[in-house]
């Protein structure tokens, strides 16, 4: 897929595909139990990402999301899972932690409907808000990303799912930091600054997500209490 | 409550030095870290020099506050304004932070040398500097871009300090630590994103002259306010904050307790002030809130078994005194006597936690190190054989208790004053019964300690220095109550 | 000369400071620094009294936040105060060193003892009741090491009851005093205290605050039902009781009403509130209670506990009569009673040190075998009594012409149904020490008998247990002479009636 073949489609008819496009990788990122698979959706959700960018014309955000996103965050992930440095004990494939019903629906039921206010604020309250939402899919793509995301932090115990799930929820906030306030320079300041740490997050995370499988096996915490993820 | 913050247009032009000093503050902790990672001092005089140099720095920013009143600096970075304030609050509060970390940093070659040679102390420097340097641009800055910047590199280098003891309990509570501050600082965010697209600015400057209010201001406030509290550990989202402590070094636990979570309090003031001027209902539930923590708080540290719980916990609840005073300062119908007793309050309340808290994660580590033991059954006899640490311990309390003479009581004494001047009669007895649950669980430790009949341990020496700077953090805390009145007058609106 | 109160203060501080950096072992340069401060302060507390003869009053003044400020001043009520506080300290601390010989802790001990004194010196000379806030909950957390310093259960247990009691009356009182701040401004102790303007709009508020006040400090005076502490914080070593009973914490309760009535609210509004009738009744049931429980006592110190509860309560019950001769039998109790009872306490510890009695059916014959305590016990047993020439009956004859000054003939009664009831308890004491057979006597044997010192005991307890004595009979045999304590005591209702 090429920027060419984007362009040459109606602007907002490529939007929405983008939009539908990010949304599909993000959920698939997030809900899928295969850990590699989850980590190889990421990089085409961070390449997809970088289409974006491209697309609502921030070349730097674009090469900011490429090399941080698709290159540096992936790599971390790849490394927790024991694919990188090659000849590392790898991690267990699938994410084998079942949570009892009840809990899970309790927090994403929280979770969601705590955004879900959020949103129905926004949209009532502020008419510029309103017409942001309509004309312009990207925004409601990161909107969609934003819930997912903390949804499935929320509800997933292991911790690279849930490395993974802050991603895609920084994503969100970014997409939607931009939609909502344009790209001014300002803004893709604060992008890329939100690009960095979360790059330095997701490192620092994986860096600790490893040592504590070496050091004891164990991938989630002992106790997540997901309220606190609001 | 603007003029407070010093988030106006000052009229005089700031000094020519404001801003290199500035500039200074904010770099000279960095240079320092990463030299003290290069070359990892042994002995207490290098970082003595060092703290010296920096200490200078701040006390020459106060002496320009002194001359020159609430100043102003822009710099640009490209085409992105950036913009730093120096006024009373914020000079205080740099202050004080050089103070506890030189203090912490004078700690920790004798923390270092007793343990068995880490190759991970030596990062423990440079993670030291960072913090130092981003507390430094927390204090000063007023927009969202830069306060974003240092908050998540606040959070990222506390973490990885915290992280350093390297035992596996404290990587658990550390990477949960992480997670949640980076879920917080999403929130916080979005905060921004409906400010930039409502308001156009990062701005606090501009967006104080404009007023704002309205749905989108409050939405965005509750947003941020998430964000912050989960890093501040107010509340309903402190359970972080015990296990993170319990398994840290002793000079990052005193670093975190006394001054990272209190960054994000000052944050989540400085904007609510700004995004909810007239709002009583928030500001009132963190005041319930903040009696949950007190309660909640007291109670946990009251049933501890294990000494830094106690502490980690205590923390939780002196957090609650600094949220019960939200309403006395952000509602709208206070009067402004009062709301200058409730600012004047919160501010010696925070700054003497900061100090008494530090001091005790030093004497509490100083026990712990001691006896080897971490539980406050095994300190019973501690008082013959270890009693300058205790003494500590006990000073740092009084401090904590709201006893007098120290920053507390007069924190309280303004607080109370404040109360009782708007009739809040419930805010009264929260916080007299905070007094009582807080010594409560302090006397606790200090009945173990007067046990004489307990079985005699062998008892590890300390260097000196290690007790002697906890004790002058905890004479600072104590006798700051004493000396309030200098360090209140630049707590004066117009500086 | 206004360093003057704070150098005063300063000099136990110092002490403690250094008590606190010597090592455990240095005895004799512990006991120097202790002797040396104890005289110093001793020198300058005379010095002030010097100075306000001569007409100066020396305050010294550090604001602290708007409108508050720490304020040392030496006043004449003060320096009274602060003149027995020093006393008593040179004979507790001669007396201490004697008795904690070869006992583990005394670091700790004299290091808190010291900054007790200091404590209760800043309560004589605080000039506000801001001050006067700061040094009464210091005085409660320097006394709690002393009241466990034994370190075992009960002692222990009775440190935490202490710390119930007197955490939440430092809160209570701490609430009365911001909020009389926040009402009327200025806290500062002065002769003609300007409250009684806000009598027509704030009457109700004031009366809560006088409750609150009065409240908070009547738990260190150990008014009844406040009094709970003081029987369980007799674990503590005798001089710490001595100290606690006759000058620390008992008596900086009720110095603190003397300061409220007399300094804060004044005398006339007072009474216009009505709280003059409420003092009387506390007073009163406190006397009766405290002997009637003193009589139903088996051992020798809680004896003593109960009937200071009840003899402190007099000095409530004179502020309460509100007559010149009330007041100074108030005032002139305050010193009188110190004295007697630390010789009271002073002997209890030589009987449980030297021969190991603490209750009072081992004590038959004890005169015999330690003949100059149990003088000693006598003029203070005699001197609480009221009997003259000691003392004790300087202030009840001042009590009881106040009472009858002020038509108050119920208390009247009272004075004289607790003269009886004191009789009652220390008569049988007495009968025992003198004229009883014991161990002296062939028959049976001490509890636990240790020979101490060339003399009946050693002389570290033996001389200040004399000197006490000896001066509680002077202060009756020679109060009329200048600079004794009812001269004093006399300046001072003065003041208060003549401003």
């Amino acid at each position: 897929m090429s920027t060419m073949s984007l362009n040459t489609l109606s602007p907002y008819i490529s939007e929405i595909l983008l939009a539908l496009m990010l949304v599909c990788v993000a959920w698939a990122t997030l809900f899928d139990r295969h850990l590699l698979r989850a980590c190889s959706m990421f990089v085409v959700f961070a390449l997809t990402l970088t289409l974006a960018w491209w697309r609502l014309q921030t070349p730097w955000l674009a090469f900011a999301e490429l090399i941080f996103g698709g290159v540096l965050t992936s790599l971390a992930f790849f490394y927790v899972l024991g694919v990188v440095p090659l000849a590392s004990p790898l991690l267990p494939k699938r994410d084998g932690l079942v949570e009892t019903w009840s809990h899970a629906g309790v927090r994403a039921v929280l979770a969601l409907s705590w955004l879900a206010l959020l949103l129905v604020a926004l949209y009532a309250l502020t008419p510029t808000f309103a017409d942001a939402f309509e004309g312009n899919p990207l925004i409601v793509a990161g909107a969609v990303m934003v819930a997912s995301g903390l949804g499935a932090f929320a509800l997933h115990r292991h911790l690279l799912r849930r490395l993974l799930a802050f991603n895609v929820l920084g994503s969100g906030v970014f997409l939607f930091l931009a939609g909502l306030a344009g790209t001014l320079v300002k803004v893709q300041a604060l992008i890329v600054v939100g690009l960095l740490v979360a790059w330095l997050g997701t490192l620092l995370g994986a860096l600790l997500i490893r040592r504590i499988y070496m050091l004891q096996g164990q991938q989630a915490l002992a106790d997540g209490d997901a309220k606190e993820a609001e | 409550m603007i003029a407070r913050w010093g988030l106006w247009e000052v009229p005089l032009p700031a000094l020519a030095s404001t801003s290199w000093l500035m500039m200074i503050s904010v770099l000279l902790p960095v240079a320092l870290g990463v030299l003290g990672s290069c070359f990892p001092p042994r002995r207490v005089w290098p970082v003595l020099l060092a703290g010296t140099s920096l200490m200078a720095v701040g006390v020459a920013l106060l002496a320009s506050v002194m001359m020159a009143g609430a100043q102003l600096v822009s710099f640009s970075l490209g085409s992105i304004p950036i913009a730093l304030r120096l006024n009373g609050v914020a000079v205080l509060m740099l202050l004080v932070t050089q103070l506890i970390a030189v203090a912490t940093a004078l700690y920790t070659p004798g923390m270092l040398r007793q343990m068995a040679p880490l190759a991970l102390g030596r990062w423990l420097w440079g993670l030291m500097g960072a913090l130092v340097a981003t507390l430094s641009l927390i204090w000063m800055a007023v927009d969202l871009l830069t306060l974003y910047f240092a908050l998540e590199l606040m959070g990222l280098c506390a973490v990885g300090m915290l992280l350093l003891s390297g035992k596996s309990d404290a990587l658990v509570a550390g990477t949960r630590y992480l997670l949640l501050a980076l879920v917080g600082s999403l929130a916080y965010l979005l905060g921004v994103a409906l400010i930039l697209g409502r308001w156009e600015t990062l701005s606090l400057i501009a967006l104080a002259e404009q007023h704002v209010s309205g749905p989108v201001a409050w939405i965005a406030a509750a947003l941020m306010g998430a964000g912050l509290a989960l890093k501040a550990a107010l509340f309903p989202l402190h359970a972080w904050l015990a296990p993170v402590h319990v398994n840290a070094w002793t000079p990052v636990s005193a670093l975190h307790a006394a001054l990272v979570i209190k960054a994000s309090l000052y944050i989540l003031l400085m904007l609510w002030s700004l995004l909810l001027p007239a709002s009583e209902a928030v500001p009132f539930m963190m005041a319930v809130l903040g009696t949950l923590a007190i309660v909640w708080g007291g109670l946990s540290a009251w049933r501890a078994d294990s000494l830094k719980v106690l502490v980690a916990s205590s923390t939780v609840a002196q957090l609650g005194y600094l949220m019960l005073v939200f309403p006395l300062l952000l509602a709208p119908d206070i009067s402004a006597q009062a709301q200058q007793l409730a600012w004047e309050g919160y501010w010696l309340l925070l700054i003497g936690h900061a100090l008494a808290k530090a001091a005790m994660f030093m004497a509490a580590g100083n026990l712990i190190f001691a006896t080897g033991e971490s539980t406050l059954k095994g300190l019973a006899g501690t008082s013959r054989r270890l009693p300058l640490s205790l003494l500590v311990f006990g000073l740092a309390s009084v401090t904590l208790m709201g006893l007098p003479p120290s920053a507390g009581f007069i924190a309280k004494w303004q607080l109370l004053h404040a109360m009782i001047l708007t009739t809040q009669w419930w805010m009264v007895v929260v916080l007299l019964m905070g007094t009582l649950l807080t010594a409560a669980y302090v006397f606790r430790l200090f009945r173990y300690s007067f046990i004489d009949s307990a079985p005699r341990h062998e008892f590890k020496r300390l260097s000196p220095e290690m007790d002697v700077i906890a004790l002058f953090l905890a004479l600072a805390a104590l006798m700051l109550g004493l000396f309030a009145y200098w360090p209140l007058t630049l707590l004066e609106g117009g500086l | 000369m206004a360093w003057l109160p704070l150098v005063t203060l300063a000099v136990s501080l110092v002490a403690a400071a250094i008590i606190f950096w010597l090592p455990e072992h240095a005895w004799h340069r512990r006991t120097w620094v202790n002797l040396a401060a104890a005289v110093i302060k001793l020198m300058l507390v005379g010095f002030i009294i010097l100075r306000i003869v001569n007409g100066h009053e020396d305050t010294f003044s550090l604001p602290v936040v708007e409108n508050v400020a720490f304020v040392l001043r030496a006043d004449a009520l003060g320096v009274m105060f602060a003149g027995l506080s020093s006393l008593l300290w040179l004979c507790t601390t001669i007396y201490a060193i004697g008795y904690l010989e070869d006992s583990p802790n005394r670091k700790r001990f004299f290091g808190f003892f010291s900054l007790c004194v200091a404590s209760t010196l800043g309560i004589a000379l605080a000039g506000n009741l801001f001050t006067f806030v700061i040094f009464y909950e210091m005085l409660t957390l320097s006394t709690y090491p002393l009241v466990v310093h034994r370190g075992n259960e009960k002692a222990l247990a009775a440190g935490r009851v202490y710390l119930r009691y007197t955490l939440t009356a430092g809160v209570v009182l701490l609430l009365g005093v911001v909020w009389l701040h926040s009402l009327a401004g200025s806290l500062a102790f002065s002769e003609v205290p300007s409250l009684i303007h806000y009598l027509p709009d704030y009457g109700m508020q004031l009366s809560m605050i006088f409750v609150l006040l009065v409240g908070g400090l009547g738990v260190k005076a150990a008014i009844v039902p406040l009094h709970g502490w003081l029987p369980r914080a007799m674990v503590a070593p005798a001089p710490v009781s001595a100290l606690l009973h006759a000058v620390a914490v008992v008596k900086a309760g009720a110095f603190g009403i003397l300061r409220v009535v007399y300094d804060v609210y004044g005398i006339e509004l007072t009474v216009a509130l009505g709280m003059n009738t409420l003092l009387a009744v506390i007073a009163s049931i406190t006397i009766i209670y405290g002997s009637l429980r003193a009589i139903a006592q088996q051992e020798l110190k809680p004896l003593l506990a109960f009937s200071t509860i009840s003899q402190v309560s007099y000095v409530i019950l004179g502020v309460s009569l509100f007559g010149p001769s009330g007041t100074i039998g108030a005032l002139v109790h305050l010193l009188h009673q110190g004295l007697m009872k630390v010789t009271l306490f002073f002997c209890a510890g030589n009987y449980a040190e030297e021969l190991g009695i603490h209750r009072i059916d081992d004590l038959n014959g004890a005169g015999r075998r330690m003949p100059l305590t149990s003088i000693a016990f006598t003029v203070g047993a005699l001197g609480m009594i009221g009997l003259p020439p000691i003392a004790g009956f300087i202030s009840k004859w001042y009590l009881g012409v106040g009472a009858i000054q002020a038509n108050m003939h119920t208390v009247v009664l009272v004075l004289v149904l607790s003269s009886m009831l004191n009789a009652l308890y220390f008569f049988p004491v007495l009968y025992r020490l003198w004229f009883c057979q014991g161990p002296a006597h062939g028959q049976g044997k001490w509890p636990e008998e240790r020979r101490l010192g060339r003399l009946e005991t050693s002389g570290w307890l033996l001389w200040p247990t004399m000197l006490t004595a000896l001066i509680s009979v002077l202060a009756g045999l020679f109060a009329g002479l200048p600079f004794s304590p009812l001269e004093w005591a006399i300046r001072v209702a003065a003041l208060e009636y003549l401003p």
